[in-house]
């Protein structure tokens, strides 16, 4: 009965009236904006990425075909248009009494989904990272949005493995290579995000260093080329075409968040970087 | 489990309580252990760190969802700025959770920080840098996970509390409202 107040009051006309009549004799059904109320929101083991604590966007999603479930589907068409910008308020309300699963404002399915599902989109975020720092795409003008959803996953992994392929290669001395190739590309990544900021970039801290772990993927391959075949020329070529593609990764996204006078100074030692893993990667044998 | 006890005081999830504490101690005795069997520093580094890795993000994806029902993020807005989200089950689940579960899960959390710190003052006092690496990236795993939750923790409280404030409050303005319709 108190649904009525949820209906916003403009300017009332017969029919309005009739309307709310029509609601309050209608049955013990809780009708208005409860035509909305019964279709719960989706199970819980919707495996989205978590959206922002914006109100309930999947109760919005449930809105357009209102279920004619009463006689009077014509007045009632009405009533669902208007009421939409004053709907979370009562559903949240409704529903929190209902059903246990649902948190405040914000949809917590994540909160309740299967562990297989965050699996999987963990992984599927890691894939999609790579190709987009990696990878020709279109996204590359609007380095900003590229790495929106950053991960340390993927940038743990390719170090790992590049120290490890760097230690496997090495003949001599592989516990000390290990330990200089992940103390090297680990302190290296967390200065240079260092040295953008100082220089008076704006990027954030995390981000750039998953964007400077997903471009070593390049090395990656190369050193396991180099550990394949061991002849030196090969190995240069192969080592000069990867840098050069890394750092071609690198390139939009450290160059869009600095001063562009400062555009220099802020690539500089991430290319010297490279080429330090780079002569790396040669130099063992 | 002991039969006798009632069945309110066992574990509500003993699956995610053995995983929780499973990888964990793992990494710990692997690192304590591993000294008497691997001369090699590097599968030393990588199993530990490894298995540190993979008990982040247990704890922070799976035991931190089903044993305490809490989670944190970090998020990128439109804007370009980071945000951390924080984002808890509403209060009534929250009540129902499990007093050994979360007993459990903090109390780990806890002693496992507590056990990389003595680890790590004993490398330093042996002057051994790359096992002080190894300590240290446990460590700073662990910090992660204790303070993400313990600000989502604090998070929760606050907007239960705002939301009492605001449910006592629409409700009010719909008694004050439906006496006005009526009249």
């Amino acid at each position: 009965m108190s649904h009525n107040d949820t209906i916003p009051l403009y300017q009332s006309s017969q029919s309005d009236i009739d309307e709310i009549e029509n609601m309050m004799n209608g049955g013990g059904f809780q009708s208005g904006p409860g035509t909305v109320l019964p279709a719960r929101p989706p199970s819980p083991t919707r495996p989205s990425i978590p959206v922002s604590s914006s109100s309930s966007p999947f109760v919005q999603s449930n809105l357009p075909p209102p279920p004619p479930s009463s006689s009077s589907s014509a007045s009632q068409k009405v009533t669902p248009v208007p009421a939409p910008p004053s709907l979370p308020p009562s559903v949240n309300f409704g529903s929190s009494e209902g059903s246990k699963t649902t948190g405040f404002g914000s949809p917590p399915n994540t909160l309740t989904e299967p562990v297989w599902d965050t699996v999987k989109r963990d992984l599927c975020r890691i894939v999609s990272n790579l190709k987009l720092v990696v990878f020709p795409n279109p996204n590359r003008e609007d380095p900003g949005k590229a790495l929106r959803d950053w991960d340390l996953w993927g940038p743990f992994f390719f170090i790992v493995f590049l120290g490890l392929t760097l230690s496997w290669s090495a003949s001599v001395k592989k516990s000390e290579v290990f330990a200089v190739a992940f103390a090297l590309l680990a302190a290296g990544a967390v200065i240079l995000t260092l040295n953008v900021l100082l220089l008076g970039g704006h990027i954030i801290f995390f981000q750039s260093l998953s964007l400077l772990g997903y471009c070593l993927f390049p090395l990656d391959v190369g050193a396991v080329i180099c550990m394949l075949k061991d002849n030196v020329i090969l190995k240069m070529i192969v080592v000069t075409v990867t840098l050069a593609w890394s750092s071609w990764a690198a390139y939009p996204f450290m160059s869009a968040a600095v001063n562009p006078r400062r555009k220099a100074l802020a690539l500089y030692p991430v290319f010297l970087m490279y080429v330090s893993v780079g002569f790396l990667i040669i130099a063992i044998d | 489990m002991d039969p006798n006890q009632p069945p309110v005081e066992n574990y509500a999830n003993p699956k995610t309580c053995l995983f929780h504490v499973l990888f964990k101690g793992a990494a710990l005795a692997f690192y304590i252990l591993s000294a008497l069997f691997f001369n090699s520093f590097v599968i030393i580094f990588v199993v530990t760190v490894l298995l540190a890795a993979l008990d982040f993000w247990v704890v922070k994806n799976v035991s931190g969802r089903i044993l305490v029902g809490l989670r944190w993020w970090n998020e990128i807005n439109d804007l370009g700025e980071s945000v951390w989200k924080f984002e808890s089950l509403d209060q009534e689940s929250l009540a129902r959770m499990n007093k050994k579960d979360s007993w459990l899960f903090w109390w780990t959390l806890y002693l496992a920080a507590a056990a990389w710190l003595v680890l790590g003052i004993f490398s330093l006092i042996r002057f051994q840098a790359d096992y002080l690496l190894v300590v240290g990236v446990c460590l700073s795993l662990n910090v992660a996970n204790i303070i993400g939750f313990t600000k989502c923790k604090k998070d929760a409280k606050k907007q239960f509390q705002q939301f009492a404030s605001q449910t006592i409050a629409s409700r009010f303005q719909s008694t004050v409202q439906s006496a006005f319709t009526l009249v």
